[in-house]
């Protein structure tokens, strides 16, 4: 018994940073109908970021996603105006999109590795190896301050998008793109800015990243199969769906590792996505949508 | 109309006629002509010395022709992007694998076998995976490689990570090509006859409408899931067989040779290269994508220097030319007689 709590308890500290992972994903899928296969990208790079602050300078993990997410929202906002704002308004904008997004991923995956080479780094700060330890339970110190990070940035987002003058622009347009349009909003402008925003929440999970796991360029195909299937079993799109999904397999994942093995964890996300779209296409939370 | 206008007008429409006789029995000499000369090619190996680094670029090319060609079948045709389909080349390879393994049988024999034993694993896959349309349908083929990838990695069976060897093909050095060269030749073939008979039948013309615009094709009462499922099953067939033939001439399988997201992104890359959705584009893309590909192999060396060329050509072609060169040449009316197969 206490070992099945023990496993719910690690499915949850790893459950944060899923969410925060998947935010950004599904925030650009929301407001761009962009499905950005170069979101893990995204996070290799912030990952890469973390990675020679600490080694360089002694910066914090932690704290050095203050670096990480500025750099990442302005490299989003540059490609969203090189590769995205050209075929704004063309016929097939979602079908060019992924392949476009995915060109990206073999761009940035490609320089990543020419500069820093494929071997496998993280960070070590103190607390990445230290545990919480409470009764007969105990927490990875790391995965703990990460998970509560997490969720303290998409209570921000959270808190952004409800609150201020872009965040209405941002959820009206993710409502209805032409009817934001029609009331004033400037969608180029929003999905710029949103776009950002997406990639410097890949940001922050990257740097969080480079302490919780191993990473090196070629790893961020593993992660991008992993958010897409999170974000497509919560509902592609929905900022609590992807917060639902990201506990829930994060959580199941836990106890198939427990049960069968860690090599055996990854593929709880997969099946996952296969038993959802036989039942409900649409995801958990998400609404029938016309592609 | 006076009566000399009007023999006129006929006479120009049995001119007009005969010229596209004349013109399509060109195109059948010339690509009659064309497959006799890569069917004596080989015999060349006889008189003027080895050749096997040209037998192999040509059989290596035979096959992602053949494979960039099915993957035109969903892709293109139908619209719905796989980046998954290196899953059906896996499962091909494997599957003629292990029946040389352990049954001792020759995949000469076994991948028409693997291609049929894929196109029912695509029956199965695109009952689940074609529920859904555009992004998510993208993202389950993506997800179906890692599903397959960590299923082998664990399967000792068939020799998990480590992958399985196989007994080499008896035949002497100048010869132990020429089976593979043949064999890939094949299915090359029949899969561009298959795309082009598929592109011109009442099915192929049900799957265009669904690209245009899948609300409106069902509407008109085309059977869009049957025709969506079977033409993601049928594009499993040629590169089934091809993997089954490449596992044999690789002489092992691995799980980290086959599934690889890479191995998809070439086919999605060709196609787009030459042009998604006609039958030569996808052979066009996939002979200029080869042939680039070498070149920066000879030139920069590097492997991560390649993805980055691969990714910047892709992304030029998406800006610039979205039809790819075969639909772009057709667009302006500047596409030479010999490539126009649709």
């Amino acid at each position: 018994m206490t070992h099945l709590v023990q496993v719910l308890l690690l499915g949850i500290t790893l459950g944060g940073v899923y969410a925060l992972m998947a935010s950004g994903l599904t925030l650009v899928f929301g407001v761009m109908r962009i499905v950005n296969i170069a979101h893990a990208c995204f996070m290799i790079a912030a990952a890469f970021i973390s990675y020679w602050a600490f080694k360089l300078y002694g910066i914090d993990p932690i704290l050095s996603i203050l670096i990480s997410m500025p750099v990442l929202f302005l490299l989003g906002i540059a490609i969203y105006k090189l590769l995205f704002a050209p075929i704004a308004g063309s016929t097939r904008y979602g079908e060019l999109t992924v392949l476009l997004t995915f060109a990206l991923a073999l761009i940035m995956e490609g320089i990543l590795g020419f500069l820093f080479t494929n071997t496998y780094r993280s960070t070590n700060p103190a607390y990445a190896t230290e545990s919480i330890i409470f009764g007969p339970f105990y927490l990875p110190e790391g995965q703990f301050y990460a998970t509560l990070l997490s969720l303290g940035l998409i209570v921000v987002l959270w808190l952004f998008l409800q609150t201020t003058r872009t965040g209405y622009a941002i959820r009206a347009t993710m409502q209805n793109r032409t009817a934001a349009q029609v009331v004033g909003v400037n969608v180029e402008r929003i999905s710029m800015v949103a776009f950002g925003i997406g990639t410097a929440l890949a940001g922050a999970s990257g740097s969080m990243m480079s302490f919780l796991f191993t990473f090196y360029p070629g790893k961020h195909w593993e992660w991008i199969a992993i958010l897409l299937s999170l974000i497509v079993l919560g509902g592609m799109g929905s900022l609590i769906g992807a917060l639902v999904g990201a506990f829930v397999l994060a959580i199941s994942a836990a106890y198939v590792s427990f049960f069968f093995g860690p090599t055996w964890s990854p593929i709880t996300f997969f099946l996952a996505l296969f038993v959802i779209l036989l039942f409900r296409p649409q995801g958990i939370l998400g609404k029938k949508m016309e592609a | 109309m006076t009566e000399s206008s009007i023999s006129n007008e006929t006479a120009l429409v049995a001119r007009a006629e005969s010229q596209k006789k004349i013109s399509s029995r060109g195109k059948k000499a010339f690509l009659g002509g064309l497959i006799l000369i890569l069917a004596l090619f080989p015999l060349l190996q006889f008189s003027v010395g080895s050749l096997n680094y040209w037998l192999h670029m040509l059989l290596y090319t035979f096959m992602y022709i053949a494979m960039a060609s099915s993957w035109n079948m969903i892709g293109g045709y139908a619209g719905y992007t796989s980046f998954g389909h290196n899953v059906f080349f896996a499962i091909g390879g494997y599957f003629s694998g292990v029946l040389l393994v352990y049954a001792g049988l020759s995949p000469f024999l076994t991948a028409p076998l693997a291609g049929l034993a894929v196109m029912v694993f695509g029956l199965v896959i695109g009952l689940i995976s074609l529920r859904t349309r555009g992004p998510a349908f993208i993202i389950s083929t993506i997800a179906m490689i890692f599903l397959i990838k960590i299923s082998f990695d664990n399967w000792d069976f068939i020799g998990g990570s480590n992958g399985l060897s196989l007994p080499l093909i008896q035949l002497p050095l100048e010869l132990v090509k020429m089976p593979f060269y043949y064999g890939m030749l094949l299915i090359a073939m029949g899969a561009i006859y298959t795309s082009y008979k598929l592109r011109r039948s009442k099915f192929g013309l049900g799957l265009r409408a669904i690209s245009q615009d899948e609300t409106k094709a069902e509407v008109a009462g085309i059977p869009t899931s049957l025709y969506k499922i079977l033409a993601f099953a049928i594009s499993g067939l040629f590169i089934g067989m091809a993997g089954g033939l490449w596992g044999y001439y690789l002489t092992y399988l691995r799980p980290t040779i086959f599934l690889t997201i890479l191995v998809a992104t070439k086919l999605v890359l060709m196609s787009v290269l030459g042009g998604k959705g006609t039958v030569a584009g996808p052979v066009v893309g996939a002979i200029i994508f080869i042939a680039i590909n070498e070149l920066f192999r000879t030139y920069l060396g590097f492997t991560e220097l390649n993805i980055v060329a691969t990714g910047l050509l892709m992304v030029l072609v998406l800006l610039f030319f979205p039809q790819g060169i075969v639909g772009t040449l057709k667009e302006i009316g500047k596409l030479p007689r010999v490539l126009d197969w649709d």
